[in-house]
């Protein structure tokens, strides 16, 4: 195992050179954290008390038995990440074929759906909120449509949507740059042994095109999965969780649990918990869609 | 003769078709940054026009809730913070990641590949599942409610990925080149810097899009690391705990945002095709 520390020993100290500050740095930044994080799930503790009891496994049992919010918050979270996913991926890849045809205006379209990409969640949050509450109303009067006058942070199902919605038009310009690289890289030549094949477009696009762009959904939906099982900022924002405490992510209860309860033993077990589920859930996605990819 | 004008026709058709979604696809861009064009229409806007019409446009420009803002918030000193933040953060991923990437891809053991997958694997760590160990560890070695020292952890939270892309990139570059620069006389440090960091620059400009729109809109890093000081907080986190003393003075709180994100938005103008560019790279080798 030592093999390339055993040569010489100016070899040995290079290696270390070059290797030890990055290792130093993502040990304090992640391992010594995690570390302290399993420690402090088998505790009972308020982050104030000097000493913490221990109290083995009961964090998780009480999480598991009969925990009403992280419940409802993973539920919520599953439903919002499987709806996210397939939206944003659907419309991205729709969008990026309307985008790969060459039209005049595509720098100009592809800088706009990128734009929002670039503000911060939180924000993204608030200019959402105010349009909401003040926003549609204006919009209503003016319109006269009844979609404006829905109570879209209001009520739990709307909110639901809403942030959905907002979330997909944050981020829908990283994904269609993804796919529009996926894309190009299409032979040309394929598409057209097609057409003389007597393919009609419907069809290339789902026997050509839409196999060829594997990789890049193999990437964008690891990308959405990542981050709609991490929402926090968005809902922070716009809803803070409401109405009625039905929008809290396992994210957000957790940062509830320990920055605002004080429940640090607690909120850290269910850290755990989340760490856990995303392991799994992405090495499934990963080794499911590495599966299906061709290369082209 | 027939033929002709019905092939004529139907390119005539599909011209036409052409021109609909091309203006059909303006339109929807239109509809969709429409959301930001009102968050600076109502910027601009006295209390009273914000709450009698949202959507009408200003009838006399208030500039003056942008220079209130401006002085409420202390925004140079804001701006300042973040630009420590990020430039500290960037720099040090740069250059731990580059040159530790460097020499795992080079070294071929066991030791060496392993030392990649524990640099590589806490990007399945959720930052959740960490962050009251984060603080609580910053606390313990005082980096904490300072912008430096939040620039100084970014260097492991940036770290992972940032190894992950260099290392991948590294294995591209011929062996040969580290060997000529080695028997010029070139080793360790000279080499990696004068040789093998230049032609990095492709990578190089890839992290640091990436990252800088990251750190300079990070929100709760930042939250739970420089909140505790006026003189350390952040333009997001400014934005957000104005907005939430604010919360009815929607004018006031529409202009903290937008001078909360004018400065990525200008940024982004500037360096648009790099940042297209970079995200494709990064996202694609990824």
């Amino acid at each position: 195992m030592f093999k390339s520390l055993g040569r010489k020993w100016s070899e040995k100290l290079e290696f270390g050179i070059f290797t030890l500050p990055v290792l130093i740095c993502i040990a304090i930044a992640f391992y010594i954290p995690f570390a302290m994080t399993i420690r402090y799930s088998l505790l009972k503790w308020n982050g104030i008390s000097k000493n913490p009891q221990f109290i083995g496994l009961d964090n998780f049992k009480q999480i598991f038995m009969g925990d009403a919010n992280f419940t409802s918050a993973a539920w919520f979270t599953v439903k919002y990440a499987i709806v996210y996913i397939v939206l944003v991926n659907v419309l991205a890849i729709g969008l990026a074929v309307i985008l790969d045809m060459k039209l005049k205006s595509t720098t100009w379209l592809r800088t706009a759906f990128f734009i929002p990409y670039i503000l911060s969640l939180v924000i993204v949050g608030f200019i959402w909120k105010f349009i909401f509450m003040q926003g549609f109303e204006s919009l209503g009067a003016s319109t006269g449509w009844g979609i404006f006058k829905l109570s879209w942070l209001g009520e739990p199902g709307l909110a639901f949507v809403s942030i959905v919605a907002v979330s997909v038009w944050q981020s829908i310009g990283f994904y269609l740059v993804i796919y529009i690289a996926g894309l190009q890289s299409v032979p040309e030549d394929l598409k057209e042994a097609a057409t003389v094949d007597g393919a009609g477009p419907f069809r290339r696009f789902i026997s050509i095109t839409l196999p060829l762009l594997a990789p890049s959904i193999t990437i964008s939906v690891f990308m959405a999965l990542t981050n709609s099982i991490k929402v926090f900022d968005v809902i922070l924002s716009l809803t803070g969780g409401g109405p009625g405490g039905t929008t809290y992510s396992i994210a957000y209860d957790i940062y509830r649990d320990t920055f605002q309860n004080n429940m640090f033993g607690y909120g850290t077990a269910k850290a755990l918990i989340l760490f856990v589920a995303v392991l799994i859930v992405t090495l499934i996605q990963l080794s499911l869609f590495k599966r299906r990819e061709i290369d082209a | 003769m027939k033929t002709i004008s019905a092939g004529r026709k139907r390119t005539g058709r599909n011209r036409a078709g052409r021109i609909a979604l091309e203006i059909f696809m303006v339109l929807l861009s239109l509809v969709f940054l429409y959301p930001l064009f009102l968050a600076i229409n109502n910027s601009l806007k006295s209390f009273g026009e914000v709450m009698s019409d949202v959507v009408a446009l200003p009838k006399q420009l208030a500039f003056e809730n942008y220079s209130y803002v401006w002085s409420f918030i202390n925004y140079p000193r804001l701006f300042l913070n973040n630009t420590v933040i990020t430039v500290v953060g960037l720099v040090g991923i740069i250059l731990v990641s580059s040159i530790a990437a460097y020499k795992l891809s080079r070294t071929k053991s066991r030791f060496s590949a392993v030392l990649y997958v524990v640099c590589i694997m806490p990007m399945l760590i959720p930052f959740q599942s960490i962050m009251l160990t984060v603080l609580r560890l910053a606390q313990d070695i005082h980096l904490n409610n300072s912008t430096w020292g939040l620039g100084l952890l970014y260097w492991g939270f940036g770290a992972p990925l940032a190894v992950f892309i260099y290392h991948g990139f590294v294995k591209g570059i011929p062996k040969e080149i580290d060997e000529s620069a080695t028997i010029d006389g070139a080793s360790g440090f000279r080499l990696f810097f004068s040789v093998i960091f230049p032609l990095l620059k492709p990578v190089t400009t890839t992290i640091i899009i990436i990252d800088v729109m990251w750190i300079w809109n990070d929100f709760l890093l930042p939250l739970l690391m420089v909140n505790g000081s006026p003189s350390t907080k952040t333009l997001t986190l400014a934005a957000y705990t104005f907005v939430g003393q604010y919360t009815s003075d929607w004018q006031y709180a529409m202009t903290a945002m937008v001078m909360a994100v004018l400065p990525s938005i200008i940024v982004f103008i500037f360096l648009q095709k790099f940042i297209v560019k970079g995200v494709v790279a990064g996202a694609v080798k990824g």
